[in-house]
């Protein structure tokens, strides 16, 4: 099967914090592989890297077997990959519709052309009733389902979702979870950051943990939920089983 | 030539003082409050107009006036912030240029209503004197100018280093909301801050009258200057304000000097639009991602 | 909604209708040549604060160094005229390149910059042209600047008598620039423009390359800009550093927006009317040039709008319109909402 998005040796620091330290991993094409670790462990900023917004010191982001290191985001963009943010970015002074309406002018400059497309990505999320609302009206979770079908309105082949699902009810996980499901079958290749285990483990047969920037621990999610590595990271040492039967994944 | 260099540069730093006074004024309200202050000339302007009323009327020599303009516009700085500033914080850089802008505007008018157009001097005993340094030339009124204004360049500098008021100043510049969560009260944090600038304006006014006349526009010269040596030492920065404008006093001095008497200014911009080719946040800003 | 849509556009439709009808007789009715300098300067500066929208009102680029590209415009028709004997129509459209020119590399310096430090650069390249200018003695008369020559009635070269055709003139100026702001509103790139204005990065995510949709319409603004350069010293026979790149005109430009309407079609054209009839009334009640007066309580005005009103005053009256015209029914539009 083919690799959709090729990480290798991604580094990044700020000043004397090391965000990403030698990050590698890849995913497959119709894979949804889930990025987890704790608060700092340089989820978001791995996203920045993959996405331009901040060009790593070393290692190289391979998309659908092209380079995109060095890139400007909206070229990323074009080139089939689509993020959202952890705190969602509406433009505020334009309704949902004129909203996804931008993002669905990248791949056709036509104001009909793009209105339709818009009208799909929002009724896939649900927004379709508040298609006039201006966007700075709407509640933070139906902003980010707003962040989500703009971004769908690129017609992505990769799309990045961070933190999508923080501050929802179990049953707004459970729609997410759905909606997620409903991507992937589409055929399009997710990485989700995370918190919430439950969504983790619906969506997600590949796990990427990271912490302190680095990667812990990679593999399924029985394979990552029983890593010392990834207790101690998560709990403390405290945690930590005594060496028993598990395995440790590469 | 090694003289004229000399003095030039004497020159070119003498008059760098005052520009410190009011770079660091703007630069310490946009770092605290964010706002640019584009009426801060206006408030030299006051300063330069209490000294001279109070030397023509009391025969009060600008430099001891200076304990009253300073307190006086330390007072119309946290006015100015309590009743204005404050209702456009949240509304974006526009609104906030133009209400800067607009006060500007009206004090400038109001001064022409007021005081005429009319340039007012004052004479003092040491307005025409000068210290000679071997061949060079050092008016006495300008070197007093220079050393006041590093002396209250240092104390601000103590201020917002070893005060409490002053670090949370620093806290809030650098990041309001944590500041805020930290127990610092913004609203009087950021009346400090606006009462300070103004009355390091205050004093500027001051310390100009001795060797420069007062008249209603006199606040847009040095607010020019100013600006270039705020955004040149970036933004916030207030030692980065005092580097640049010592920098741009000599600068535009050599200018004067070496390549024409019109053509200080130019130096000056040019070298600002070279500096932000380069360093996009200003010399002491870092790089931009 | 169809019908609620048609009957907007075909009323906005009509009131636009009445507007240019009201327009295009007024020279005729009005005998006053003062009035109708006043009418030239207001629908000028409209023109200017227009292209300035563009720029600033959607894509949110405040540039307070507009003047750099009147003076640009204004300089370019004039040494055409006088030392080549080009008309200044041709003159016109030169120094719309010569600004469109110009901007890219102003751009290329200015668009790296976020916030104040933008405008204060802007601001410093308007000023180092003027200063720029007022050295350049042999090629562009210097500090003294110089007078057109007066070739009459000569409408080929821009100069006519009387003050009418001038007024058509800019009026059709200021069609062309609301023309070219109506297209673009309506169409992707005013979609681009408006998502780089509100969040340039969120814009970026969703393939909105920034860089260029900034730097194609600062050619745009920078082009209106240059023509009305051009017209103004040829309207006033004159032209010098101070006035040509002057700070007011970058001002006024940003103003008059900010006043009726940031990233509106009509504000600009709101806000000059009213900053612009304000300043005439101001200068009859309060007498001509004693001192400051008017510019005082212009000012408190001013200031006054930007505490009350900061999104401009055009709110105020699409708002009485809403309320006459559709009886407090919600307007319902797909394109970017006015802020």
């Amino acid at each position: 099967m083919a690799e959709a998005l090729v990480i290798r040796n991604l580094s990044r620091r700020f000043g004397g914090l090391r965000a990403v330290q030698d990050v590698s991993f890849a995913v497959n094409e119709g894979e949804t592989l889930a990025l987890i670790g704790p608060n700092g462990a340089g989820k978001t900023t791995s996203f920045n890297l993959i996405t331009g917004y901040h060009r790593p010191d070393a290692g190289s982001v391979l998309a659908f077997g092209r380079e995109i290191v060095g890139l400007r985001p909206h070229d990323i963009c074009a080139h089939g990959l689509a993020r959202t943010f952890q705190v969602a970015r509406p433009f505020g002074k334009m309704t949902v519709l004129a909203n996804v309406m931008t993002g669905a002018f990248l791949r056709d400059k036509r104001l009909d052309a793009a209105r339709e497309q818009a009208r799909e990505a929002i009724e896939f999320v649900g927004l379709s009733p508040k298609e006039h609302t201006p966007a700075r009206d709407l509640t933070t979770i139906d902003q980010r389902r707003l962040e989500l079908a703009r971004a769908l309105a690129t017609q992505p082949r990769l799309l990045l979702l961070d933190e999508v699902m923080a501050g929802l009810n179990p049953a707004e996980i459970d729609q997410a979870v759905a909606l997620v499901g409903k991507l992937s079958q589409r055929g399009l290749t997710i990485v989700i950051v995370e918190h919430v285990m439950r969504a983790i483990m619906a969506v997600a047969r590949h796990i990427v943990v990271l912490d302190h920037g680095q990667k812990i621990a990679e593999g399924n999610p029985k394979e990552v939920v029983a890593n010392q590595d990834v207790i101690r990271a998560y709990l403390g040492t405290g945690y930590v089983q005594p060496a028993s039967a598990g395995e440790r994944p590469c | 030539m090694l003289t004229t260099i000399a003095q030039a540069v004497i020159n070119g730093l003498l008059i760098g003082g005052i520009y410190a006074l009011v770079s660091i004024g703007v630069t310490l309200i946009f770092g605290v409050v964010k706002i640019v202050n584009f009426a801060q000339g206006e408030f030299v302007m006051i300063g330069m107009y209490i000294s001279y009323f109070l030397a023509a009327s009391f025969g009060i020599d600008p430099l001891v006036s200076l304990c009253i303009s300073m307190p006086a516009l330390f007072v119309i700085g946290v006015l100015l912030q309590h009743f204005l500033l404050r209702r456009v914080l949240a509304l974006g850089d526009m609104p906030q240029i133009f209400l800067t802008f607009a006060l500007s505007l009206l004090l400038v008018n109001l001064a022409l209503l007021l005081f005429t157009a009319d340039y007012r001097t004052v004479q003092t005993p040491y307005s025409e004197t000068a210290v000679h340094l071997g061949a060079l030339y050092i008016p006495v009124a300008k070197l007093i100018a220079f050393a006041v204004a590093m002396v209250l360049s240092g104390l601000l500098w103590v201020f917002l280093h070893t005060t409490d008021l002053g670090r949370a100043m620093r806290a809030a510049a650098q990041n309001r909301d944590v500041a805020m969560l930290m127990g610092i009260n913004p609203d009087r944090v950021f009346c400090v801050a606006v009462g300070l600038a103004l009355a390091l304006a205050g004093a500027a006014g001051s310390l100009l009258m001795p060797f420069y006349p007062a008249y209603p526009l006199v606040g847009q010269v040095f607010v020019l200057m100013a600006f270039v040596a705020v955004v040149l030492g970036t933004l916030g920065n207030v030692t980065g304000a005092l580097i640049a404008s010592l920098m741009m006093g000599v600068a535009e001095s050599l200018g004067i000097q070496f390549v024409g008497a019109d053509s200080g200014l130019i130096v000056v911009f040019a070298m600002l639009l070279l500096t932000l080719a380069f360093r996009p946040n200003g010399l002491f800003g870092g790089w931009s991602r | 909604m169809e019908p609620v849509k048609k009957g907007l556009i075909s009323r906005s439709g009509l009131w636009v209708g009445v507007l240019a009808a009201v327009a295009l007789v007024l020279p005729l009715l009005v005998s006053s040549t003062f009035a109708i300098d006043i009418f030239i300067r207001i629908l000028l500066f409209a023109f200017i604060g227009v292209a300035w929208n563009l720029m600033g009102g959607y894509a949110k680029q405040l540039s307070l160094g507009h003047a750099a590209y009147f003076g640009l415009g204004a300089y370019t028709s004039t040494i055409l005229l006088i030392r080549y004997g080009v008309s200044p129509w041709i003159g016109m459209l030169a120094g719309g390149v010569v600004a469109m020119l110009a901007s890219l590399p102003i751009g290329a310096l200015c668009f790296r910059l976020r916030g104040p430090y933008f405008a204060i650069a802007t601001i410093a390249t308007a000023q180092v042209l003027m200063l720029l200018f007022l050295k350049f003695r042999d090629f562009a008369w210097g500090a003294e600047g110089t007078t057109m020559p007066n070739l009459g009635d000569a409408p080929l070269m821009m100069q006519f008598d009387g003050k009418a055709p001038y007024y058509y003139v800019v009026l059709a100026l200021l069609a062309i620039g609301l023309a070219i702001t109506y297209r673009i509103e309506r169409s992707w790139m005013g979609y681009y423009l408006v998502a780089v204005g509100e969040d340039e990065d969120a814009a970026e995510a969703i393939g909105v390359d920034a860089i260029r949709i900034k730097r194609n319409i600062y050619l745009i603004s920078a082009f209106l800009t240059a023509l009305a350069g051009t017209f103004y010293v040829q309207y006033i026979y004159f032209i010098d550093p101070n006035t040509a790149f002057s700070f007011n005109v970058s001002v006024e430009a940003a103003l008059v927006s900010i006043v009726g309407g940031i990233g509106t079609l009509w504000g600009p054209v709101v806000g000059t009317v009213l900053l612009e009839a304000t300043s005439a009334l101001l200068q009859s009640w309060l007498g001509g040039g004693h001192g400051g007066i008017q510019l005082t309580v212009y000012s408190l005005i001013l200031i006054a709008v930007i505490l009350c009103r900061p999104a401009g005053l055009i709110g105020l009256l699409t708002d009485a319109y809403d309320r006459v015209v559709h009886a407090g029914a919600a307007r319902v539009k797909e394109v970017p909402l006015d802020g």
